[in-house]
């Protein structure tokens, strides 16, 4: 009888030092075969990997090295009537790539590009009455949608357009026996969510109505024996995982409750040393967006080769100092 | 992407790979284009459901296809009479059926799903139920399925009752299952609210969530939980889910709303209050009455960096007390919570204070409960004889620390401290969890001696603390002693510990005062042997006027250029430093 913990085994000639240069060649290059039929089966979230990427450019200082023009006309030509943002052309707009839409916008210093006062037109018409947001006019509600609402708000200034405290008793509704957040009410704890809604509480102001302690307990109990966090119990950890657990952990002042060596083999194991690259765990393939939560990660670490990233919103800390945006973190 | 396993290929293998995938992107990439300029024309056909369908059994997280077959259902609707209907939309349900065999985990399927479901012109939800026990009898932690069934179990109106019995039935087949335990918690609360006659209101049209008062469970069947859990960890002790569960269960009910103390100083003119959580009094309607008369008074937190506090200050008009020989009637009324607190300050006395002490409130009596000591006794029994079988689960051993508080934190402190000891070891990972809430319970410990032996000295030195907890419970203590701990900065809720005149934290790591900020009545700051490393560190203190007396002998601080100047000029109150 017992348990077998789900878990992976980092084996001894995994990498443990960081390649920062192949992971910036990886994506230089990764945006450049768009005749791939991967590349291609993915437009339906492009914005947002164009989004990963950029940022984990901008987390290394390579950020020069991307198309910028090229990018900034592909995001106006991606902003519709409603004000809303598709992921890609000939897509629907929806609340996730928006906020990508603005996030890099920031890294660009150029939100103007976007028709602002139309994004936040949007982002209000998809608040429903019990503060929740749809994710588009299609209904789908997610506390996900609250927090990319908030964030996107945030980043533009423009927080008081839609009614904050609806907003924030919706996602306090949410809350569970262990002190995390799921999708909707009633939805179990999960890790991507427990970072949307603490991520969501902070650009709120409404911190100190988490469970620090509880939420925290839970959090740490993620982190598995070989040292990479999992998203909710009995499951296998993932370095996108670690990156939601370790920021939710930062947010909520709990960071030091997980030991920060071990989470940081892992997510140095999970590099591919020839391509460059994270993947979700050691041996898989790698993506742009495990790429992205694992340099964040380990910046959050205190690795000194990469900039400081905000917990709350996966930017590097100077887009957010330039904007004047800091969002609450508890002590 | 997840769980792709990166296989090691052939030079040939790779070339033969290539031409396959160019063959099919071409076959894609005019599937697409042809679903997007039908869309363009308007096109609402069954052609245009075939392509995208096509499209999603391979690729369901493509959104605006889903968007886009929906007009193309919502048209027909228009078009056609209702039986007809009926069957365009239970042949939809079919295709999601097998888009959801292939990839049961996608939003877009399962979105689609619940869309169909409720314009379906006559639901089978008896169908839709069943499809969700397949689905989690093949993984019963696919939390969209979950989702999925509660809106179906809302939507149908199936008894609360039956989805327990769901959960039972499920826990019974495997115990390690953390969405079934997850589930009732938050069906218990409605079956069995802790007290049936009596209601709460709601506090909104959305269900409490199971953290809140309302949603506690009534005490029979709590005995009843208590049993399946133990069922549980004595079957499988290592398994979490059980245990969280448990700890859960063990919670006590939320604090009552209110204001906790009020304090008033004649020599500052100062009113401080301390409310039972954090709030924003700005916000929250606070209104000041002194001798039947309403003050205009501004409030402000304890410390800048907090919009919520538990400790809020304000200063009188200058004048209004400080005559000794007057006696006063202060009231502090929280409108919003339609709740007050009176103090009097009467002749002769320099300052008064009226509240509910933690002892009054049983607030230590750990974060378990008010429950049946001799319940929570057996539950002990049980988790100790759990432990002689399993002496090294942490599980295990954690709970019986938080049994051992809800029983009688002082008179289990010394097993509590061991059992401390023994997690630390058997879960290095999380030592530091381990030690922060072992100094939690012990400032409590700590707060609950001082307020038995009525003194307003709180002295907990040598004692390993990692952190500073329920400084708002200090409002009124004088004299603090933190000496030989770990800590490694007094926070910014330091600054709660309005009354302070000495503090003594010697042998620390402390290289961070930000908490000790614009405290009225500091006299004397002892930092011996602390990591405090420059000047800009010791700002805040120049806010503590009274300050006359520092120590900060043992400090690299020390050894900067010029110190005794500067700190002469930083802190000009101050004729006694150490150095
Ligand atoms: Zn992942």
């Amino acid at each position: 009888m017992g348990t077998q913990v789900k878990d992976v085994i980092v084996k001894p000639d995994a990498p443990s030092t960081l390649l920062l240069d192949k992971h910036a060649d990886y994506i230089a290059a990764y945006g450049s075969k768009k005749d791939d039929y991967e590349y291609t089966l993915s437009e339906y979230l492009r914005m947002s990997g164009i989004y990963w990427g950029l940022t984990v450019m901008d987390l290394m200082g390579q950020l020069p090295r991307m198309n910028r023009q090229e990018i900034i006309d592909f995001i106006k030509a991606c902003q519709h009537e409603c004000g809303g943002v598709s992921a890609s052309i000939g897509h629907d707009p929806h609340l996730l790539y928006t906020l990508s839409a603005v996030q890099i916008l920031c890294l660009y210093d150029n939100v103007d590009a976007l028709d602002v006062d139309k994004v936040v037109e949007y982002i209000k018409g998809l608040q429903q009455e019990d503060g929740s947001f749809a994710g588009d006019k299609w209904g789908e509600i997610d506390t996900r949608f609250s927090f990319c609402a908030v964030a996107t708000l945030a980043l533009l200034g423009k927080m008081d357009s839609i009614n904050v405290d609806k907003a924030v008793e919706f996602v306090l509704s949410c809350m569970n026996f262990d002190g995390g957040f799921g999708c909707r009410p009633g939805s179990e704890s999960h890790a991507g969510q427990i970072y949307c809604c603490s991520g969501f509480l902070s650009l709120t102001g409404q911190l100190h109505q988490v469970n620090s302690d509880l939420l925290g307990w839970w959090l740490c109990e993620r982190q598995l024996p070989s040292g990479g966090l999992n998203g909710r119990p009995e499951k296998l950890p993932d370095v996108c995982y670690s990156w939601w657990v370790l920021a939710s952990l930062k947010i909520i002042g709990r960071i030091h409750w997980i030991d920060k060596a071990k989470l940081r083999s892992f997510i140095l194991a999970c590099q591919d040393e020839e391509t460059g690259g994270f993947a979700d765990r050691p041996g898989d393939m790698v993506d742009p967006f495990h790429t992205l939560f694992g340099v964040a990660g380990l910046s959050l670490l205190g690795d000194e080769q990469i900039k400081p990233v905000n917990p709350v919103l996966c930017m590097p800390e100077d887009v957010l100092q330039r904007i004047d945006l800091q969002p609450d973190l508890l002590s | 992407m997840h769980g792709r396993v990166k296989v090691k290929s052939t030079a040939q293998q790779e070339e033969e790979k290539r031409k396959e995938r160019e063959k099919k992107l071409k076959i894609y990439v005019a599937a697409r284009d042809a679903c997007f300029s039908k869309r363009k024309e308007g096109i609402w056909d069954e052609g245009a459901l075939q392509i995208t369908q096509q499209l999603l059994s391979s690729n369901p997280d493509f959104g605006t296809l889903w968007n886009y077959r929906r007009e193309i259902l919502m048209h027909l609707e228009t078009v056609k009479d209702e039986d007809e209907v009926q069957k365009i939309y239970e042949a939809e349900l079919s295709f999601l059926e097998s888009c959801l065999k292939v990839n049961p985990k996608s939003y877009g399927s399962w979105h689609h799903r619940d869309w169909v479901s409720t314009r379906l012109p006559r639901p089978d939800w008896a169908r839709e139920l069943s499809l969700c026990d397949r689905c989690l009898s093949l993984d019963d932690r696919n939390f969209h399925c979950w989702d999925y069934r509660r809106m179906v179990v809302k939507m149908s109106g199936v008894p609360v009752d039956q989805e327990l019995a769901f959960t039972d039935r499920l826990i019974g087949s495997n115990f390690s299952n953390y969405s079934s335990w997850h589930y009732r918690s938050t069906l218990l609360p409605l079956l069995h609210p802790e007290s049936p006659e009596l209601p709460s209101p709601p506090r909104s049209s959305l269900p409490p969530s199971p953290q809140t008062h309302s949603h506690r469970v009534c005490e029979e069947q709590l005995l009843k939980e208590y049993e399946l859990v133990q069922n549980a960890f004595f079957t499988d002790p290592n398994d979490q889910s059980a245990w969280f569960y448990y700890r859960w269960l063990l919670g006590r009910a939320e604090r009552e709303e209110m204001i906790s103390c009020v304090f008033v100083s004649r020599e500052e003119e100062r009113v401080s209050v301390a409310f039972s959580r954090p709030v924003n009094a700005q916000s929250v309607g606070l209104l000041l009455v002194l001798d039947g008369l309403p003050q205009r008074v501004e409030w402000r937190s304890v410390h800048p960096r907090f919009k919520h506090s538990p400790v809020w200050i304000c200063d009188l008009p200058p004048g209004t007390v400080s005559d000794i020989t007057n006696e006063h009637n202060l009231t502090v009324h929280w409108m919003e919570k339609h709740t007050h607190r009176d103090c009097a300050l009467y002749t002769g006395r320099t300052e008064s204070w009226c509240r509910d002490s933690a002892t009054d409130q049983e607030l230590f009596r750990s974060e378990l409960s008010v429950e049946k000591t001799s319940v929570l006794q057996s539950e002990l029994q049980s988790c100790n004889q759990l432990q002689e079988l399993e002496p090294l689960n942490k599980w295990c051993l954690l709970t019986i620390v938080l049994l051992m508080r809800a029983l009688d934190p002082l008179g289990y402190e010394k097993e509590t401290l061991a059992h401390f000891q023994t997690l630390k070891e058997v879960d290095s990972t999380r030592s530091a969890y381990y030690s922060d809430l072992c100094s939690k319970f012990m400032i409590e410990n700590t707060i609950l001696k001082m307020e038995y032996a009525e003194v307003r000295v709180f002295s907990i030195s040598d004692k390993n603390l990692t952190t500073l907890c329920h400084l708002d419970q200090l409002l009124l203590v004088t004299h603090i002693n933190l000496s030989s701990n770990q800590l490694q900065r007094l926070p910014p809720q330091f600054a709660a510990l309005q009354c302070l005149e000495v503090l003594e934290a010697d042998n620390n790591s402390i290289e961070n005062l930000e908490g000790v900020y614009h405290l009225p009545k500091l006299e004397e700051v002892l930092l011996k042997n602390n990591k405090i490393s420059s000047l800009a560190d010791l700002q805040p203190l120049a806010s503590c006027l009274k300050l006359k007396r520092l120590d900060l002998r043992g400090n690299p601080v020390t050894r900067v250029a010029n110190v005794e100047s500067e700190l002469a000029e930083l802190l000009p109150s101050v004729s006694d430093l150490l150095l």
